[in-house]
């Protein structure tokens, strides 16, 4: 008989979710839910009425740790309504700041998922903060790579977190000759180290799959060969950057987009029947607990052709390079393979950078209305925004980020994995729920906790 | 390096009204000529992602985060914490890091200090553009504080920021009959 166990909240990853599973006796998962707990919050409606260059800087305050991806994709989706083309300059600065977020990311990733794994040839799980050996030096080398997209990402694009260089038209200013070679240095310096961290990852993520059983909080689970494994479609606009309604060939079709409502894909209520105290970290949803995920989630699901699509570095590696390993451990794999990519990738744009060569569009058009979208290639997939410009005023917005593609398609590749894995095969995707937390600062008694008034 | 010795984050999302404090007073800060051992950044939400894990101890002495926090006390009252006084979960990378906090992992190697704003309105989960008039007003303050904590003296822009701060007081006086 079916059981029902709750995962909430799913752990290592942006933002707020949580999985709902329907399991059998053997605890093999019949059907997943995997959910945003993140309320809606309208950024579409914000966006009306705003002119072109507000609603970029809106859109890239949606979430914590996307900011470069949604950034770039509303100031295209802007300059394709209005159908503006930029400089190459401008071009080859907005491709190195992308892929300096990139970097960023595929690292960041790496220490969200090495506790799964195990040291190779041992029984002990990777702790990313041990002072111990081997791990200290892995994690020192993910730490520099870290540092050294951010900063290629800052002289790209003026600040490492919310880009202030980007603008309708183009950039606000080139870097000098000087930024130039100190991106290259700095590309140059994280290629070795990301082949270095590549192949170590690759070799901890197929000596975890390879295993017959895994541990999960102290529980033997398990491994199944075909972990992750879906049917569903692949999506990617470009091997690295975007594309656009502005382009000779658009990657993407608007008409073969559609989005339905989560009631209509999710279970409906149901009843916690399968409670497990030992799952990290401190247990899984107690038994009796109602869930509704039909009512709960709160995304829509996007399809492409008619179906949920996954987006991310496997999609993009599977639509330009023939990649064709499949499951959680080809799409942990893929991510990696993106390492070296981004690197020689940006290497080549830092090449094709003329630092005196402008990064303004001359004739900047205040826009009449005409529909235009843009796709950015984020580290986690594909991220569209869509837009009408009248008289620099925008009309409408929308934003399709990456997870949301990624949450049904997730669901289905739950089925037939033993639920105490179910946060492994999401965590392949690296999903961003977006969130905002937000400090309290009172004790229990209600009654304030701060030491010092500044007067 | 990508931070310097001093590193000021102003944290929190403009999107929710009050809650944009922070990247406000960043924006503030930004239009003054700091020392180059001052690294100025704008968080948003990412300060967990972007900074808090990133700050190697050996370069960078002190972290100085501005935001806003709810303590009880009138809106755009300012209090200065340490991460001691700070609830659990308050720079959690929302469930990243196995549920520890980042901030926790430096506090003893780096100096942290939290400057927190009352604020007024926060508008999550719908958005609003714009801080509330108590919680603007406290900007002036904070940078001036701010430039006191980096040790930054520029003989004039200290009183300037206190003339600024006596005119928005008298002006919110004059303006509701309030007393503050």
């Amino acid at each position: 008989m079916s059981k029902v166990v709750e995962i909430s909240p799913t752990t290592r990853h942006e933002g707020h979710s949580k999985l709902v599973l329907k399991v059998n006796d053997a605890g093999i998962i019949e059907t997943g839910n995997w959910c945003s707990i993140t309320p809606v919050r309208g950024v579409e409606k914000l966006a009306v009425g705003k002119t072109p260059e507000q609603v970029p800087k809106i859109a890239s305050r949606v979430c914590g740790i996307c900011p470069i991806a949604h950034n770039l994709a509303a100031t295209e989706a802007m300059e394709a309504s209005i159908k503006c083309e930029i400089p190459k300059d401008a071009k080859m600065l907005r491709h190195i700041l992308q892929l300096a977020n990139r970097l960023h990311s595929i690292a960041l990733h790496n220490i969200l998922i090495l506790p799964d794994y195990y040291i190779p040839g041992t029984e002990t799980k990777i702790n990313p903060f041990t002072s111990e050996e081997p791990v200290r030096s892995v994690a020192k080398r993910i730490q520099r790579l870290r540092e050294i997209g951010q900063t290629i990402g800052q002289i790209a694009g003026g600040d490492c977190i919310h880009p202030r260089n980007t603008r309708i038209g183009g950039m606000y200013r080139n870097c000098s000759p000087q930024a130039k070679t100190k991106m290259y240095d700095l590309a140059k310096e994280g290629l070795v180290l990301a082949h270095q961290q590549a192949e170590f990852m690759i070799a901890v993520i197929r000596n975890y799959h390879n295993r017959d059983t895994v541990d999960v909080g102290g529980m033997k689970v398990p491994m199944p060969k075909t972990l992750g494994y879906h049917n569903q479609g692949y999506l990617a606009t470009h091997a690295f950057y975007g594309s656009s309604s502005l382009d000779e060939c658009p990657t993407w079709d608007i008409n073969r987009f559609k989005e339905v409502r989560p009631w209509d894909w999710y279970m409906g209520e149901m009843e916690v029947t399968l409670e497990e105290p030992k799952y990290p970290i401190g247990g899984t949803t107690k038994l009796g607990t109602k869930v509704n995920p039909q009512m709960e989630a709160c995304t829509g699901i996007p399809m492409y052709d008619g179906q949920p699509v996954e987006v991310g570095p496997r999609a993009r590696l599977v639509t330009f390079k023939n990649y064709d390993e499949k499951g959680t451990a080809g799409q942990n794999i893929a991510r990696q393979m993106e390492y070296q990519d981004c690197l020689y990738e940006m290497i080549d744009c830092i090449d094709a950078l003329n630092p005196d060569g402008k990064v303004v569009a001359d004739y900047i058009p205040n826009g009449d209305g005409s529909l235009g979208w843009a796709s950015n290639e984020a580290p986690r997939g594909t991220d569209v925004h869509i837009t009408r410009v009248k008289d620099w005023k925008v009309q409408y917005f929308s934003m399709l980020v990456p997870t949301t593609w990624n949450f049904a398609t997730c669901s289905a590749a739950l089925k037939g994995a033993p639920w105490q894995l179910a946060e492994v095969i999401m965590r392949g995707y690296d999903p961003c729920v977006s969130c905002a937390t937000h400090m309290i600062v009172l004790d229990e008694d209600n009654k304030m906790v701060a030491q010092k008034l500044i007067q | 390096m990508l931070y310097s010795e001093i590193v000021i984050a102003g944290c929190g999302n403009p999107l929710f009204a009050d809650d944009g404090f922070g990247p406000a007073v960043i924006e503030e800060l930004l239009k003054l000529s700091l020392p180059d051992n001052v690294s100025v950044v704008d968080a948003g939400l990412g300060g967990p992602h972007f900074i808090f894990t990133l700050l190697d101890p050996e370069v960078t002495r002190k972290l100085v985060i501005i935001d806003i926090a709810d303590f009880g006390a009138e809106p755009g009252t300012l209090a200065k914490f340490r991460v001691e006084d700070l609830p659990p979960g308050s720079y959690r990378d929302a469930h990243s890091w196995d549920l520890t906090e980042p901030l926790q992992r430096i506090k003893d190697l780096i100096d942290i200090t939290v400057i927190g704003c009352q604020p007024a309105r926060v508008t999550d989960p719908e958005m609003e553009i714009g801080l509330s008039d108590e919680v603007s007003d406290a900007i002036p303050k904070t940078v001036r504080y701010v430039l006191e904590m980096v040790g930054t003296d520029y003989g004039t822009t200290g009183q300037h920021l206190q003339e600024e701060e006596r005119q928005r007081s008298s002006a919110e006086t004059c303006g509701t009959g309030k007393i503050r």
